[in-house]
């Protein structure tokens, strides 16, 4: 009787433990559900800005790779169980304890401005970044809807005093940066995580509810729509009168910017996700199928078709008539736009999923594994990489 | 991709997208519709333990003589009850079985919530890699969290009281009646702390989750109810004072209900007694514990 009492006994905490154990081995071997960042680079005067993958703002001095840092960002909530706080935009498997970001920091003026997703818009003094020289909204902001936080995913644009960008909420926000105030917003159907494009007086961005939206800048009143199969998450790249952006219906398109008609399209076996790049008049595409496609800006056929054997979703670089790009599992190819010739220039060994940045002729590279890696263009030289831990 | 991938999350992953897309595009019926099949797949299982479980509850009585006969010889009682076990095509272990095959599609539904609703951009970005080369997979996506009043994506209280008190009703359906009070006092404990376990972890995870731990709760409610009835949710008998009582109580419903027409638990025998006669049957000379006319009668039958 009593063998049997503790084999029940045995029972109950063997089931217990193997419930909590399979659920956090379930939880924590799954792979893309804590929000991290991929910010890309932006260099303003010899001194290049990034979001960290720890929540800070880094200011790598490219002269003498000295790091500066900002305090982290503020978290909105904290993490409950096993670390999991969707709510809070966080995820499960590590335990949130920064604000990711995704978005490539801008300058404008004398200020370094960076998007958080915790929903929030910094702006840095560009010679001392420790601490935001404001913050939108402020930190004790209480949304009016009382609703949970609004991640911003995309990037920002400056431009003629103005920020622009979409959050989660579906909106595009306008701000001042003199006076930290919004000016409009302009809600869509869905998310926005695509990083809004400027071209004159005009502000294109896509959104989740399948479209791409032409607004004016000024007050935010919808010149047109363009409505596509699918979720809009890349940012359009605005050359010739024409609007370039993939969809998560596969195909690339090109848009004409005056009237937002279809000129043509070109489906791939996966999502554009990446922004393209254009060098004489022909577009560079990297697709998460592992191709990099290579089409003619005006008509959009196919002229050349490589195979990366690896998706690629970061932004490519074009570096004098080179296009550089970079695979999700960090392998480096640069492409001669004239003979368009591909070539591997370097294997980081590393995630790589932000844009890249070009100055002087180095490619800066911010991987997953919070390095900032370094490579010549010209000859592939793979310098040693910058940490980015504060 | 790994196996686990391959064989397992992409499916789940892509046939959840394409039910969503034809269940008007809600990912909630999608999670219901899924559970209702993934159920029906282990129907024949599930089938066979609850029917393990009604076994174990007529195998009472016949339990209780091994552990009189036994009583000195601890070995001897296990093998004999082993033995019975095995004679009767009961399974001690079939819950746990059963639960533990589930355990792949919660942790792949886990997995496929997280992806297809854009929890993380990250986990949108690794989608792209599961998806089948089906158009209609690509132009749904992302799915739309919404569901009721709920964000899928995130936890829900309702949804996780739910989850604790549907897991909860559903066990306590299916317990086997103890006549050691130490083994009641672990299925009792059991009663309680898997739901209240699995409440709270479904007001740490995405409320995804609990619709489909939900859904199977109530499907494996319905199907216990087809096969036991109400079984453990029926007002239990008073125990009685003493071990010896308790232990001829148990037989004695047994006995009763091979001849009844009723197809519940020992408790709803001595419950339809009860009403029948429109007595407390505790009360009756008859249930009193009398060893020698009790072994006499049981003779005879």
């Amino acid at each position: 009787m009593k063998s049997k009492g503790k084999w029940y006994c045995g029972r109950v905490v063997f089931l217990l433990a193997l419930v909590i154990a399979v659920a956090l081995v379930g939880v924590g071997c799954v792979s893309g559900l804590t929000p991290i960042g991929w910010s890309g680079g932006i260099v303003s005067n010899s001194i290049l800005y990034v979001g960290s993958n720890e929540g800070r703002l880094v200011a790598v001095n490219l002269a003498d790779e000295s790091l500066k840092t900002s305090d982290p960002l503020k978290l909105a909530s904290q993490p409950g169980l096993f670390g999991c706080a969707p709510s809070a935009g966080g995820g499960c498997g590590a335990g949130i304890s920064r604000v990711a970001i995704y978005g490539t920091p801008v300058v404008a003026g004398d200020l370094v401005y960076i998007a958080g997703y915790n929903g929030k818009i910094y702006a840095y003094d560009k010679n001392d970044i420790s601490q935001p020289r404001w913050v939108y909204p402020p930190e004790d902001y209480l949304r009016d809807d009382k609703k949970d936080i609004v991640p911003i995913v995309g990037g920002i644009v400056a431009a003629q005093g103005r920020l622009y960008f979409g959050g989660s909420d579906g909106k595009v926000y306008a701000l001042d940066t003199n006076t930290h105030k919004e000016l409009w917003k302009f809600p869509t159907d869905d998310k926005i995580w695509s990083t809004p494009a400027i071209d004159g007086d005009t502000l294109y961005v896509g959104s989740f509810d399948k479209k791409l939206y032409a607004l004016n800048a000024a007050d935010g009143k919808k010149k047109w729509e363009f409505v596509t199969e699918g979720a809009i998450i890349s940012t359009p790249l605005v050359y010739n009168n024409t609007i370039y952006f993939g969809s998560f219906d596969r195909n690339l398109y090109a848009v004409n910017a005056c009237d937002g008609k279809l000129k043509w399209k070109f489906m791939g076996k996966n999502w554009f996700w990446a922004e393209p790049v254009v060098f004489n008049d022909t577009i560079y595409a990297g697709c998460l199928d592992g191709n990099v496609y290579v089409l003619k800006a005006d008509s959009g056929q196919e002229v050349k078709i490589f195979d990366l054997k690896s998706p690629v979703s970061s932004q490519p670089v074009i570096v004098d008539s080179s296009v550089i790009f970079a695979t999700r599992k960090g392998v480096i190819y640069s492409i001669a736009t004239g003979s368009q010739d591909i070539k591997q220039v370097a294997d980081l060994k590393a995630d790589v999923d932000g844009p890249l940045t070009a100055y002087e002729g180095i490619v800066y590279i911010h991987t997953q594994q919070l390095e900032l890696q370094r490579i010549n263009a010209a000859n592939g030289t793979l310098y040693s990489p910058v940490s980015l831990k504060s | 991709m790994n196996i686990w991938e391959l064989i397992i999350q992409q499916p789940v992953i892509n046939i959840l997208i394409v039910m969503s897309h034809y269940l008007a595009n809600n990912f909630g019926l999608a999670i219901i519709a899924l559970t209702v099949i993934v159920n029906l797949a282990l129907l024949p299982l599930t089938m066979s333990q609850i029917r393990s479980s009604k076994k174990m509850q007529d195998l009472q009585p016949k339990l209780v003589d091994l552990q009189k006969k036994y009583a000195k010889d601890k070995q001897k009682l296990a093998q004999e009850q082993m033995k019975l076990y095995k004679e009767s095509g009961v399974r001690p272990a079939g819950c746990a079985l059963t639960m533990i095959i589930q355990m792949p599609v919660w942790i792949a539904l886990y997995q496929a919530i997280m992806l297809a609703l854009a929890v993380a951009p990250e986990g949108l970005l690794n989608l792209s890699k599961y998806l089948y080369p089906w158009q209609v997979v690509y132009s749904v996506l992302p799915l739309n969290p919404d569901f009721l009043i709920m964000n899928l994506a995130q936890p829900n209280l309702i949804l996780a009281l739910l989850v604790g008190v549907t897991m909860w009703l559903q066990q306590k359906m299916s317990m086997t009646p103890q006549a050691d009070p130490r083994q009641a006092q672990q299925a009792n404990m059991m009663l309680w702390m898997m739901p209240i376990l699995f409440a709270y972890m479904a007001l740490n995870f995405t409320s995804g989750l609990s619709l489909y731990w939900v859904t199977s709760s109530v499907f494996r409610i319905i199907l216990q109810y087809r096969v036991t009835g109400w079984g453990g949710l029926r007002k239990q008998a008073p125990t009685p004072a003493s071990e010896s009582d308790k232990k001829y109580l148990k037989f004695e419903a047994a006995q009763e209900k091979k001849s009844s027409k009723d197809a519940g638990a020992d408790i709803v025998d001595a419950d339809s007694i009860s009403s029948r006669k429109g007595t407390r049957i505790f009360k009756t000379d008859k249930y009193k514990f009398q060893p020698d006319k009790d072994r006499e009668r049981h003779r005879k039958k």
